[in-house]
Order: C-alpha cells, then structure tokens, then sequence
C-alpha cells in the first residue's frame, strides 16, 4: 500500500448553527483514484473547499505529505501542487480558452515554456479545436473540460474534482472519464473525485469514502460500499445507483 | 465646550433618523434585488426640490407636501425601474453602475436646468421655533421630521412584516428561488421595491426641506451618505438601520463641531472606509 | 490568426498617432481646440490607465481623482516652494500616489472589500482627500495656489500655449497604451483578467489575488498621478477640488463604456464621449445651464443598456469586417 498524500483529520467547519463538517477524517493514498460520495447538502464541497484553502476549518488539520497545510491561502496550496475544479464550472467567461488555461500553465513557467504547456494540456483534453473560442460561448461538456486543463497546467500532483461528470451524456462522460484515467495512469496524478454519477465513481474509483451530514459513515472499495447497509439507507436506498 | 458638543450630538443625532430613513429606501432596494443604485441619493435630492417647487407655487406646507411627492416618487421610482433598471438585472454589476450612474448625471442635470445651480429653501415652515431643554435648544422642525421619520420607519416595518406584498419583498430578499416557488411574482416585487425605496426619499425630502436647503449637487452626499449608513447597519436590521442613520449623523455633527464645519462629511466618509475594513457585514448585518 | 490581425492594427495605430502628432497643425494656434483636444487626451490617458484595475482586473474603481490630485498637490507644491522641476515632481507624485493607494489598498484587498463597496469606499476615498486639502491651510486650502509664471520654460513646465500639453498628454497617451498593451501580455494581465472573472477560480490556479490587485492598483495610481502633476503645470494652480468625485466617475464609465479590458476601448470612449460632452457644452451651454448634460447623460444610459460589452468589441467587429473586405480585394 502506498504512502498518503493527504490526511484530513478530525476537520469540522461550521456556518453560524449548521455544521457542514463534523470531525471528518479520512486519507487519499499517493496515485490512488479516491471518490467521495454522498446526498446534496452532505458537505463534500465544503470539504474540498477547506482542502484547497478556499474556507478556513474552524478545527481539525489537513496534512499534505506530512506538511500541515492547514488555513494557507489557496495560491499557496496550488503551488505545493493541490488544486480542484468547481461543481458549477467556473468559466472565465470572457477569456478564450488558450488565455483561460495560461492562466494555471504560469504557475510553474515563464517565457515560451508556457505555450508549450498549454498546448500540451490542451491536446490531452482534447480541447485544441476550441482553442481561440470564448469560455462563454462553450457548451458544458467542452467547459467541464476546460476546467480539467486549467487546473492541470498547474501541474498538480493531487487533483480534486467536484462532479464533474454532471450533466454530460453517456458518451460525453465516457470521454471524460478516459482522460482521468489516463491522467492517472501516465501523469502520476492523484485524483480525488466528488460525485453523483455513480457510473463515473464505480468505474473510476479505487477507494471510496461517503459522508452524510457532514459526517463519514463508511469507506471501502466500490464494491463493499455498495453493499454497505448504512450508505444503502442514507443515499443509495433512495435510488441513486441502479 | 460640553455643551455645544452635546447640542451638536443632539442635533446630529435627529437629523439621523432622517438618514436612516433614506437608507431605508436603498436597503429595499439593493437588499431585495440586489441592484447598486448610485442614483439614490439624487432621488432625494429631487424630491427636495419637488417639496421646494409645491411649496413654492401651490403654498402647501413643506410637512404634506409628502402627501403629494410621495405617490409622485413612487411613479417615478416604477418608472425608472421599468426603463432602465428591469434590463441591467441579468447584466454584470458595472453595466448596473453605469446605468445608474447616468441616471445621476440625468437628474442633476434636469434639477440644475429647471431649478440653477444656486441653493434652494423654503421661507417657512408650518413647525416654528425652538425647544428648549436645559441648556440645549433644539430647533422644533428637527425633532418633529425625526419622530415623522422614525414613524415612517416604523411604518415600513409593519407594511413589511404584516401585509402580503411587504412579505413579498422580505421573501424576495431572503431566497428568490424558494420566494418564485411559493408565487411571489418577483418582477412586480422588484418594481414594488424599487417604487417603495424611491417614495421613502420623498418623505425625507419635505422633511430635510424643513430646515434645510437644496442645491443639484447634495445628491452624491446623501448617496453616498446613505451607503454609509447601510454599510454600517449590514442588510436586513431596521433597527439597525435607525441605530447607524443616529450614529452617522452625530458623527457628522460632532466633526463639524470639534475639528472644522468643512470636516462634515470627512467623518463620515473615514466612519464609513473603516466600517467597511474592520465589519464588511456592518454592525447589525444577517447576510 | 493573432499575427495576420496583429500588423494592420499596427499600421493603423502608427497612421492615428501621426494624424494626432499633426493635428495641432491643422487647428494653428486655436487655444480653444487645443484645450479640447488635450482634454480629451487626458481622460483618454486617465481612462487607459483605469482599465488595468477596472477593466483587467475587474475592480471598480472610482478614485481616479484622488490619485490625480496627489500627483497635482506634489508636483505644485514641490515647484511653489522649492522650485522643485515637475518632470521630478511628477514621478514623485505618482510615487506619492501609488504609496497612498497601497496605505489603502491592502487593508481593503486583505479584507475582502468587493464590487459595489470597492467602489463606493473608493469614492468616499476621493472626498476625503478633497476635504482634507481643503483644511489643510499649508498646503491646500480654499483659495488656488498658483504655480510660478513663465512664458516659455521646459524646466518649470510652464508655457503660455497649451501646445507643448497637447504633445506631453499625447506622448502620456502613448505609455499608458503600452503598458495597457504589456501587461494584457504578461503572467500579471492573465493574472488579472481571471481574477476578474472569478476570484475562488483564479486563486486555486495559484494566483496571488490580493498582491496581483495591488500591484494592479499600483501601476494605475502611477500612471494617474503622474498624470496629475502635467494636469497641474497645464492649468497654471493646485486646487482641493482636483479631487474630483464627478470625474473619477467619469473615468470608470469611460472605461466601461470602451468595453471592460479593451486596450484601446477607453480612448475611443473618451474621444467620443468627452467630445460630445464638449461640444454639446459649446452649442448648448451658453443658453441653458445643464442641458448639455442631459442630453450627456441619455447618450451613456443607452449606451449602457444597449452595449453592455462596451464600443470596444463593435469596433473590432466593425474593423474586423473592413480588414476581411480589404483582404479579399
């Protein structure tokens, strides 16, 4: 079993009276495919958010190999090579899609090297025929891809992805999950994916985590976790997977 | 020396609820539809000259004229929400900002065109005289426009806690979404909210008129002015609101008489800067 | 794509600053058109300058004036009492501009200060100014302080023409576009047009939001100020009222009118729009106070409604088509 790359431990944040997460710990291994799972409102967002450095835990620690990275500022979190896309993508709506993407590729380039980068991750998205189209005249499927290049020309060695298969048609989510499989497989990348579509997490997923009420209440392999009586009642009995 | 302070608090303190009544109207507005109307304090300042104008040529009081300038605000309100503010709601805020500010421009414009630049006032008003305290005299037209005002307040308060379109307009700030489900119609909200906010500056208006006078460019003071006063309340607190429009103008009355009459508004803006640094959801805020 | 587009926007751009290096030939000494022509080049520079905080990195900005009556104050004064030439005043100026503007700005950037109350603690910004010279009696004050006359001195930046302005506010012009056009280049513009665009967004791609806003604010107060001290030596005095909210609104809509991070938007805007206003000012001003800006004041608003992407995007459209027409023949 390999090393961890991210131990969350015992992290709770609160809104005023709603406890998003409550003593949440759990542990994402060095080149694992890892998803967490759970119903609307169960605080996986929220998470993620904590994770990258986006909200601040009100305690708890997140470690990054062993470094507390705990409350730093999100461009800091990236640079240690920590980064996620967003459930509703977050399109730089005005920029083109090669701007957009340059905007993560500086994080570790200057000068040339930047292009070369992004035309890189711009092929491995398969994203080059949009290349000088506007992030706001982009349909979903080609924009969830547009979040994945930009957050992978930073280089990340941990990716954190929000649904991101949401809303995209078999054949559309097929794709994409062959682009993270493959991201996994040659760049080495760590992926962390939050989802709703079984489809993606069951065929992706080496290790699983579900969380209700901002709370873990199992973890497993795809396979003890569909079988999981607790997560049966709390968000499979209502008939997500079929 | 105390009391002169004292004398200026007192009468900074009532002139405030005069403020908070003018921020009211912007809370309605930028609270419920979220819309950043620099105008606002233009719409002030045109009721004051409206106020001006009836006094003037119809010889009716500065005190009703409200009665009038009321409906005539909230038509004008309606009127500006239909042309101009309904078609920036999908747009970004700066296309928002423009727009408004070019209302701004527009009404100072037409005040400076119809009425000259030089300032207005009206040569009495029905209130005479001063009362007197202790050693303090407070002017009677002051205290009687921040009892209309706090009374004014408290009336919006009951429209919008008590009657439907009122919790309308509180559900419509509180959660569009959840409010178009249970059938607010939130396009005749909006306008209602627009209409009500622009109406309470018609109140202000004949009430400042009382003791005061008018001149095209008060209206970025008392925008800006009325944003402070928001800012330090924080949507959504009417008592705060009132507690802040108090607070604003004892400061403002307090710098002018400590420091330097030119000092007024310096405070106020200084008040408003660190408001915004140290509490960016104000003193008395809910979201 | 981006080159074939490139080069005839050059040749354009090099055809309207030798038609603009000309123009005062065509006028000869009509001090009138000068003025209105350096004018107009002066919201031209100070709405250029705008667009990297406001149109790049979405900031709101509304404190044009305050950073130009800084850059004015230092200037005049340093010249008043010291003889101090404005070609260092100035440059001190915009430094004391942009020191005051990062006093400012880190608290309000740390705090999270965003949109609406950005802009409106920004406008509080230049009233405060212009009340504090105002009662600041050694430096300001109520009264013009008058710069030293000189019919003719490089050194002091007086003349008794406003043509050697029109070329300074020309010459102005030109930098600020430049830095426009390399900082819309460089990792900083990405940096900016994405936080623009979405803040959590671009500081999970590893941009320093806070330090990029401020750098960004830093470079428009010193374009601005700097601006401020030539704005000095060009009407002869320093004066509170330099800190001018009207006019720092001015800029902003002048930005957003020339289409938000356009690099040449705010000058067509300001070409435009100071040259209706003007000019409406000279035909109706005498007759009727204020109606000049009312008919100001419609134009901006149907603008705003019915372009809410600026002129900018429309004149590219517009030249996009010639070009394509031009290349076909």
């Amino acid at each position: 079993m390999s090393a961890p790359i991210l131990q969350v431990s015992q992290l709770t944040k609160r809104f005023g009276s709603l406890v998003a997460l409550n003593n949440v710990s759990l542990e994402i291994r060095e080149g694992e495919i890892f998803s967490i799972i759970g119903p609307n409102g169960a605080g996986k967002t929220t998470l993620f958010f904590n994770i990258v450095g986006l909200q601040k835990p009100d305690a708890g620690r997140v470690l990054f190999r062993g470094a507390d990275i705990t409350g730093k500022p999100p461009h800091k979190i990236c640079d240690l090579g920590i980064t996620c896309t967003f459930q509703v993508p977050r399109a730089f709506a005005n920029m083109t899609v090669e701007e957009a993407v340059r905007v993560g590729a500086y994080q570790r380039y200057r000068g040339r090297e930047v292009q070369r980068k992004v035309d890189e991750v711009l092929q491995i998205c398969e994203l080059e025929e949009y290349r000088h189209q506007r992030c706001c005249d982009m349909g979903l499927a080609p924009l969830r891809r547009v979040e994945l290049a930009r957050a992978l020309a930073t280089e990340p060695v941990l990716l954190l992805l929000d649904e991101a298969g949401a809303g995209l048609n078999p054949s559309e989510l097929a794709g994409f999950m062959e682009i993270l499989r493959r991201l996994n497989e040659e760049k080495r990348i760590t992926l962390c994916i939050v989802e709703h579509v079984m489809q993606m997490v069951m065929g992706l997923a080496q290790r699983i985590v579900v969380l209700d009420y901002g709370e873990v209440i199992a973890e497993g392999t795809p396979q003890e976790i569909s079988t999981n009586p607790r997560v049966i009642e709390a968000y499979l009995g209502k008939g997500a997977v079929c | 020396m105390t009391d002169t302070l004292l004398q200026n608090l007192i009468n900074g303190a009532l002139t405030g609820c005069i403020y908070a009544l003018i921020a009211l109207g912007l809370s309605l507005i930028f609270g419920v539809m979220n819309v950043v109307n620099f105008a606002h304090g233009d719409f002030v300042m045109l009721s004051m000259y409206l106020t001006f104008w009836i006094g003037l040529w119809a010889g009716v009081d500065a005190v009703f004229t409200p009665l009038l300038t009321f409906p005539a605000l909230f038509l004008i309100g309606l009127l500006a929400y239909y042309a101009l503010i309904n078609r920036t709601l999908r747009q970004r805020y700066v296309t928002q900002i423009a727009v408004t500010v070019g209302l701004m421009t527009f009404l100072r414009a037409l005040t400076q065109l119809i009425w000259k630049a030089q300032p207005r006032a009206l040569p009495y008003s029905l209130i005479q005289g001063n009362i007197q305290i202790g050693p303090y005299t407070i002017l009677a037209s002051r205290l009687v426009s921040a009892a209309a005002s706090v009374l004014a307040i408290l009336g919006v308060y009951f429209f919008l806690s008590r009657t439907w379109a009122g919790r309308a307009i509180r559900a419509a700030s509180d959660d569009l979404d959840a409010a178009s489900l249970v059938g607010v119609p939130y396009r005749q909200t909006y306008a209602l909210a627009f209409g009500l906010g622009s109406a309470l500056t018609a109140i202000a208006g004949g009430l400042l008129m009382t003791f005061q006078q008018v001149d095209p460019t008060m209206g970025v003071r008392f925008g800006l002015l009325s944003w402070c006063v928001l800012a330090m309340a924080g949507l959504g607190s009417i008592p705060g609101l009132l507690i802040s429009g108090i607070i604003v103008g004892a400061a403002e009355a307090v710098g002018m008489s400590l420091w330097d009459p030119r000092a007024r508004s310096l405070i106020v803006y200084l008040l408003f800067i660190l408001v915004l640094w140290l509490r960016p959801r104000g003193l008395f805020g809910r979201k | 794509m981006g080159r074939i587009r490139k080069d005839p926007n050059l040749i354009l751009l090099t055809a309207l600053l030798g038609a603009a290096l000309l123009l005062p030939l065509a006028i000869r000494s009509n001090q009138y058109a000068l003025v209105l022509l350096t004018t107009i080049l002066l919201y031209g520079v100070l709405a250029t300058a705008w667009n990297i905080i406001g149109g790049l990195a979405g900031q709101l900005d509304l404190a044009a004036g305050a950073y130009l009556g800084l850059g004015a104050f230092t200037t005049g004064t340093l010249l008043i009492r010291w003889n101090v030439s404005p070609w260092l005043g100035m440059i001190l100026g915009g430094l004391v501009a942009v020191g005051f503007a990062l006093i400012v700005g880190y608290p309000l950037f740390r705090f999270g200060v965003k949109e609406v109350w950005y802009a409106l603690s920004s406008a509080a910004l230049v009233e405060v100014l212009r009340v504090t010279f105002l009662i600041w009696s050694q430096v300001g004050g109520p009264v013009e302080r008058y710069l030293p006359y000189h019919e003719w001195s490089l050194y002091h930046l007086r003349f008794a023409t406003y043509l050697p302005f029109f070329y300074i506010m020309l010459g102005m012009l030109v930098l600020a576009l430049l830095v426009n056009h390399w900082i819309r280049q460089s990792r900083l513009g990405y940096y900016l047009m994405a936080l623009g665009e979405n803040e959590e967004a671009a500081e999970v791609l590893g941009v320093n939001t806070q330090s990029c806003k401020l750098e960004a604010l830093a470079i428009y107060a010193f374009i601005v100020g700097v601006t401020g001290g030539i704005y000095a030596c060009m009407y002869g005095f320093i004066h509170p009222n330099f800190f001018s909210g009207p006019m720092s609104t001015e800029v902003a809509i002048l930005g957003i009118v020339g289409g938000l991070g356009v690099t040449y938007g705010p000058v067509m805007a300001a070409i435009l729009l100071v040259s209706v206003r003007e000019l409406l000012r000279a035909q109706l001003g005498g007759q009727l106070e204020g109606l000049y800006l009312v008919v100001y004041s419609v134009v901006l608003i149907l603008i705003a409604l019915f372009r809410p992407q600026g002129l900018g995007p429309l004149v590219r459209q517009a030249y996009g088509r010639l070009l394509s027409r031009v290349a076909k023949e």
